[in-house]
């Protein structure tokens, strides 16, 4: 049970630390990435290859975590000088290229194969259950991720990241590079993405280009949402709220006189459903405050 | 080569009446609409179950289905997009609400039909050779019927009443409202086409194709990048800008593999964005 549990957190954490990456761009810079996968897909794969190229691991994430910021800026250029909505959709078609990429240049990535037999960070000389190790080093970086965002949004460049959010127009008017701001947003949210890529290699011990779908987005915009935007504690509590129904609803699945793709069908469909219903009526999220997240309603 | 300009013109075509929706919503409303591309796959399989398993020919099919994706947009408008209208929501909330509901009906889809996938139920005809190049039925028809529907979108836009409404919010909502226009209902009219048109090339994608629920999904790109070329809120700018993105994905075979196919639209947009992001013809928004 101790087993099953400590497993599942380490989802949860994962996932967190991921979300909490998107809160940043999108809770309090309003910018909407629909492809943060993408940069999940480079920490994680960046990580591993260096790893089996035989670089040292603690190396190989960092490089891991560099490479996925730098994607952001790279996204970030063409994209933030204009409408919030170009990066939507120049962001979903990245991550989809990523994927593609991963999946299609076998002689970098052995395709849909995937990658094993790589490092995990101390795993030769910790004398427990790797899980339990696997689970201070995860819940220890997100503690340090979720204070370090925490003391960023909260300083000066935080309030301007919110004005950017709330209404452009005014922080330019005051002289801030509304521009800028915005990258570096995009560039320290897609590099903690980066991170929980890595994470997500160590947990899983195998990667492949199909843990890397469009849908683990969603998941974390739903996390997002769910736990209010502009809020990290929220964002955590999403994680453990989603996992729970995920596995939740895993379980169901033996009483449920469905299909496993219907199942599967089943719980897309409710978290897209809760995520209309959410923008319609909630917008600031089931633990947001209204004063936090106008968004014009 | 030639081969992959016909197949281009064939699948540009395609995008190119998708995107007539995409742009004028998007002009009118002022968001992306993320949903847009599922519609084109429920199009594609409301037809199926219409000429499957109703027995019903498929060219009543193909317009029965024009009609319940039409009804669909509407009922949309009524459900979701015409509250947040009156709330004033702001333009991302619209973006996240498109998102998820492309999330419910491509998943709606494979709930119902599983994720294989399907064809309609035609005698197989045998393509047409030309100067080398072979054309087939389905080509003809997705061409012939694509091009038919963007003239009567054209002489619709030009020369109805509800048509000149149309450019006109699209032009400026306010000063259409103004000058008497029923702005809700002339935006009804606009997501009936808008969705009814998707729906439409759903069908066509789905002849010169398969059916399968992520064929709107491999769209959403070249269609957003066929409207961001042609200008925002310009369906004409998106019918050449459709084309412009189904010929250059087809001949970009020539130097990469195929999978890469929607990287072409990706790299296209980008560069719009950095050189010409108001596209290549007038939209109504930059």
């Amino acid at each position: 049970m101790i087993d099953y549990l400590v497993a599942i957190s380490l989802i949860v954490g994962i996932y967190a630390i991921f979300s909490i990456g998107l809160n940043l761009e999108w809770g309090f810079t309003g910018l909407i990435n629909f492809g943060h996968v993408g940069f999940l897909a480079i920490g994680a794969y960046t990580t591993v290859l260096m790893n089996l190229s035989g670089w040292p691991l603690w190396i190989s994430m960092i490089t891991g975590v560099v490479l996925a910021g730098f994607f952001g800026l790279l996204i970030g250029i063409p994209t933030l000088r204009l409408r919030e909505d170009y990066l939507a959709i120049v962001t979903i078609g990245f991550s989809e290229i990523v994927r593609l990429f991963l999946l299609n240049e076998e002689w970098l990535t052995r395709g849909p194969m995937g990658l094993f037999g790589y490092e995990r960070p101390f795993e030769s000389i910790v004398p427990f259950d790797y899980n339990y190790f696997l689970f201070i080093l995860i819940f220890g970086s997100l503690l340090v991720i979720y204070l370090l965002v925490e003391k960023l949004v909260h300083s000066p460049w935080g309030r301007v990241l919110k004005s950017i959010r709330e209404d452009e127009d005014v922080p330019a008017a005051l002289g801030k590079d509304v521009f800028r701001y915005k990258l570096q947003a995009l560039m320290i949210g897609s590099a903690i993405a980066g991170l929980a890529g890595a994470f997500l290699a160590f947990n899983i011990q195998y990667i492949n280009p199909r843990n890397f779908i469009p849908m683990e987005t969603f998941y974390a915009w739903i996390i997002v949402v769910l736990g209010g935007s502009a809020r990290n504690k929220g964002t955590i509590i999403g994680a453990i709220l989603v996992q729970s129904f995920y596995s939740g609803s895993r379980y169901l699945q033996d009483f449920i006189p469905l299909a496993s793709h219907q199942m599967a069908a089943l719980r897309v469909i409710i978290i897209g459903l809760l995520l209309v219903l959410l923008m319609m009526y909630k917008p600031q999220g089931l633990l947001g405050k209204k004063e936090e997240l106008t968004l014009g309603q | 080569m030639l081969q992959l300009i016909v197949n281009g013109i064939v699948v540009g075509s395609i995008i190119a009446l998708a995107a007539i929706g995409l742009t004028m919503v998007y002009g009118v409303l002022n968001f992306a609409n993320f949903s847009h591309a599922d519609f084109l796959a429920l199009g594609a399989y409301i037809a199926f179950v219409l000429n499957t398993v109703l027995g019903i020919n498929i060219l009543l099919s193909f317009f029965i289905a024009i009609a319940i994706s039409g009804a669909l947009g509407v009922l949309l408008d009524f459900l979701i997009w015409k509250p947040m209208r009156k709330k004033n929501a702001d333009l991302v909330s619209l973006i996240i609400i498109s998102i998820g509901l492309a999330l419910i009906v491509r998943n709606g889809i494979i709930f119902i039909w599983g994720g294989s996938t399907r064809n309609f139920d035609l005698p197989v005809q045998k393509g047409i050779e030309m100067l080398g190049v072979t054309v087939t039925h389905n080509q003809f028809i997705g061409i012939g019927t694509a091009i038919l529907f963007m003239v009567l979108v054209h002489y619709f836009l030009k020369r109805t009443k509800m048509g000149k409404a149309m450019r006109a919010i699209s032009d400026d909502i306010n000063l259409a409202r103004v000058s008497g226009i029923d702005v809700d209902k002339v935006i009804m009219w606009m997501w009936f086409l808008g969705i009814g048109l998707a729906g439409a090339a759903g069908v066509l994608y789905g002849l010169e194709t398969t059916i399968r629920p992520n064929m709107g999904w491999f769209l959403i790109l070249p269609m957003f990048a066929a409207v961001i070329l042609g200008g925002i809120g310009n369906p004409y700018g998106a019918m050449v800008g459709g084309m412009v993105i189904g010929l250059s994905q087809e001949l970009s075979m020539l130097i990469l593999p195929s999978e890469y196919k929607m990287g072409v639209s990706l790299a296209i947009m980008i560069l719009v964005l950095l050189v010409k992001p108001e596209g290549l013809f007038k939209g109504t928004k930059a």
